[in-house]
């Protein structure tokens, strides 16, 4: 079992609050991505979880239990540092021994664990050298491992691939993710990368300034971000976020008009608008098509060309001044400087009011 | 804004002008030297002031002090001392025993051996585990942690005869520490004139005056040691004695050995706070080697230079190889930082 809940957790440094009123229930076998900007509060989330600091206030349990109060070693749960924190002066075997020895856990038992985690991770033949000796992906395994032998409640992760290259980053991606699969254990993983965030995740908590902004499956959190936080963050690249009026609004549907000539009317929650208010429309790049010549939504200038091979990338800037992004399928635009009209379906857009929030109605996919 | 730059660029130039003049008036020899002697010798021309002062303090007096340890003789001119080879070095290693002083020829100096010996070991003990246990306490989050660290690194500034005449004010029959003992109703100590007494007095004083110093080299290791690593082994759930001994201990071993060996030749060295606390005394028991060479040389009535600089030079020699073991301790550190 590896289910835990968070009921109105708080946690202030001195004067300054860093989490506020964090509810949240974690599922046995989930793998939850915390996911934020530096500073949202999400490593210390995970280290209230982990027991290595204490909420202010609010509940914290583990499978019914609370452990508000316990200390990190009775939790049952195994952390992974974002510096992997293994012991230097120590080899692999006795960096993965150390927790169990401390259990006083027989040494035929610690051997056996030992075998099996290596053989899971295939590190087996790094077993006698110490962490300075191992490349940073040796080490990010070593210090998977290390919580893999414990046999934990659930893992806590933070930021594990940080350290990585880019390369390394997607095949320890892609091995975590196996890894969870194999283990069926409950994971928390706290990362700044929305797309980490997005390949690994079952559920996402998108978080902000110490608060959850969302949660929900990646591409739940995708398709219909509940603000513009959430709109502007999860996607890559980000979503195209343009100002724009109420024309008309009624219930059902919203008449805007913005940038570069935009006049369009989606299906929304158009109850509380009015014409003259201020909205915000979010457009994905993916949801963007070029038509040279043609009539078109948005009138712009390309100032950007990106050639990907299988995509690319245009950017764009309105006459007004409002930039836009539209990733295109193949090998489209020779180059910059010239004017194109941007496309795009009325029913893939997102429409937020002024204060942020989504009035776009939920569809269903 | 355009006022205050203008200033800046004024203050500016008066300082770079002298510069200026300096760089010039330097350019033209030291052109000349570099076409007469190629960019080698350019490191020669630079090192030059460095090496005149040490050979004028450093090298100089060792070797005059090697020459008056081949010679005889209360004379205080090199000419005018008699050559007797390595008499000297014999007549202080003649001994029926190296552990009974009295049966030395040159009992004085094997019983200052036996007492820096003994001081060396007991000082350099104690000195490390106050200092560690001091600095473990200052690496926490106690209330006043910055007065604390002042404190306790304020007996460092002070000179030795300095501590030397606060602690014989205190420990003096009639100092400090038996008024209060008076006043407690026990009967005084006779800390400075009792054998075994003046002997720890010695030592501790010793450590009080040089702990700060051996606590702040421990606690900068102690802070370079990653918070994360505890984090682990509180995951774990290690007890703070494992923690102490399997990460804390192990991780603060290089500077730990960098202490112990300067630590030990401090030790070697020591005179100044102990000679103004005992005067030696009482008889021979605070003797150390740096007094028996200072008394030998220039204070008693039959003064031997000669002898006391060849007991200079076999107390050099025990520093140089604690030297040697300090440097290479500071090699293996810096080989082994660069790994990991």
């Amino acid at each position: 079992m590896g289910r835990i809940s968070l009921t109105n957790i708080d946690r202030a440094y001195g004067k300054v609050k860093v989490l506020h009123d964090i509810n949240l229930d974690i599922q046995d076998g989930e793998m939850l991505v915390l996911v934020g900007p530096s500073g949202c509060g999400k490593s210390t989330l995970l280290r209230l979880l982990a027991g290595l600091d204490k909420p202010t206030s609010g509940k914290l349990a583990i499978d019914g239990r609370d452990v508000t109060r316990v200390s990190a070693a009775e939790r049952g749960l195994a952390m992974v540092f974002q510096s992997y924190a293994l012991y230097p002066h120590m080899t692999v075997r006795q960096n993965l021994a150390f927790g169990l020895e401390n259990q006083r856990m027989p040494k035929a038992e610690i051997d056996a664990r030992i075998t099996e985690a290596t053989r899971m991770l295939e590190i087996g033949q790094y077993l006698d050298r110490r962490p300075g000796q191992l490349s940073g992906g040796q080490r990010q395994r070593v210090a998977i491992g290390r919580a893999v032998v414990r046999n934990p409640t659930a893992f806590l992760l933070d930021e594990p691939l940080s350290n990585l290259d880019a390369e390394l980053r997607i095949s320890t991606r892609a091995e975590i993710s196996a890894l969870h699969k194999r283990l069926a254990t409950t994971m928390v993983y706290v990362t700044h990368d929305q797309v980490e965030a997005m390949t690994l995740a079952d559920r996402i908590v998108v978080m902000r300034a110490g608060r959850i902004e969302q949660v929900g499956r990646p591409l739940d959190l995708y398709n219909e971000p509940a603000n513009l936080f959430v709109a502007g963050f999860i996607g890559a690249p980000r979503m195209n976020l343009l100002p724009c009026k109420v024309k008309a609004a009624a219930p059902g549907t919203v008449s805007i008009e913005g940038p570069g000539g935009l006049s369009t009317t989606i299906a929304a929650n158009g109850e509380a608008l009015k014409p003259g208010d201020d909205v915000t429309i979010g457009i994905r790049p993916h949801d963007m098509t070029i038509g040279m010549g043609s009539k078109g939504a948005l009138e712009a200038q390309v100032t950007l060309v990106e050639a990907l091979g299988p995509e690319t990338v245009a950017h764009t800037l309105t006459a007004d001044g409002q930039k836009l992004v539209a990733v295109l399928k193949g090998q489209q635009l020779d180059g910059a400087g010239g004017a194109v009209k941007l496309h795009f379906d009325p029913a893939m857009a997102h429409l937020f009011d002024r204060s942020g929030q989504r009035v776009t109605y939920v569809r269903s996919k | 804004m355009t006022v205050q730059t203008t200033i800046g660029q004024k203050i500016g130039a008066a300082i770079a002008a002298p510069i200026s003049w300096l760089a010039a008036i330097v350019d033209a020899p030291l052109k000349l030297w570099q076409r007469a002697t190629g960019t080698n010798g350019m490191a020669a021309f630079f090192l030059a002031p460095n090496m005149l002062i040490f050979g004028i303090f450093v090298l100089a007096p060792f070797i005059i002090n090697f020459l008056y340890s081949t010679t005889s003789g209360n004379a205080f001119f090199l000419p005018d001392r008699n050559f007797v080879g390595a008499d000297q070095y014999r007549r202080l290693l003649e001994c029926g025993s190296y552990l009974d002083p009295s049966s030395c020829r040159e009992d004085l100096f094997w019983k200052a051996v036996h007492n820096t010996g003994l001081f060396v070991v007991l000082q350099v003990a104690l000195l490390v585990v106050v200092s560690m246990i001091t600095a473990l306490i200052l690496n926490r989050e106690i209330v006043g942690r910055s007065f604390w660290r002042a404190v306790f690194f304020f007996p460092v500034l002070l000179s030795p005869v300095v501590v030397g005449l606060i602690w014989r004010w205190i420990l003096q029959r009639q100092g400090l520490l038996n008024s209060m003992l008076y006043q407690f109703g026990y009967q005084p100590t006779e800390w400075l004139t009792d054998r075994f007494w003046a002997f720890a007095a010695g030592v501790t004083v010793s450590v009080w005056a040089h702990m700060g110093f051996f606590t702040l080299i421990l606690l900068a290791g102690l802070q370079a040691i990653p918070r994360d690593l505890y984090e682990a082994a509180e995951m774990d759930g290690t007890r703070p004695g494992r923690v102490f001994w399997r990460i804390t201990l192990p991780l603060l071993m290089p500077n730990l050995l960098v202490v112990i060996i300067l630590a030990l030749i401090r030790a070697v060295q020591i005179f100044d706070e102990v000679y103004v606390l005992t005067g030696g005394g009482p008889g021979t028991s605070t003797l150390f080697l740096t007094q028996y060479i200072y008394e030998v040389g220039f204070a008693s009535l039959l003064r031997n230079p000669g002898l006391a600089a060849a007991a200079s030079i076999l107390m050099g020699a025990v520093l140089v190889v604690l030297t040697l073991v300090q440097l290479q301790v500071g090699r293996r550190n810096e080989k082994k930082g660069a790994r990991e």
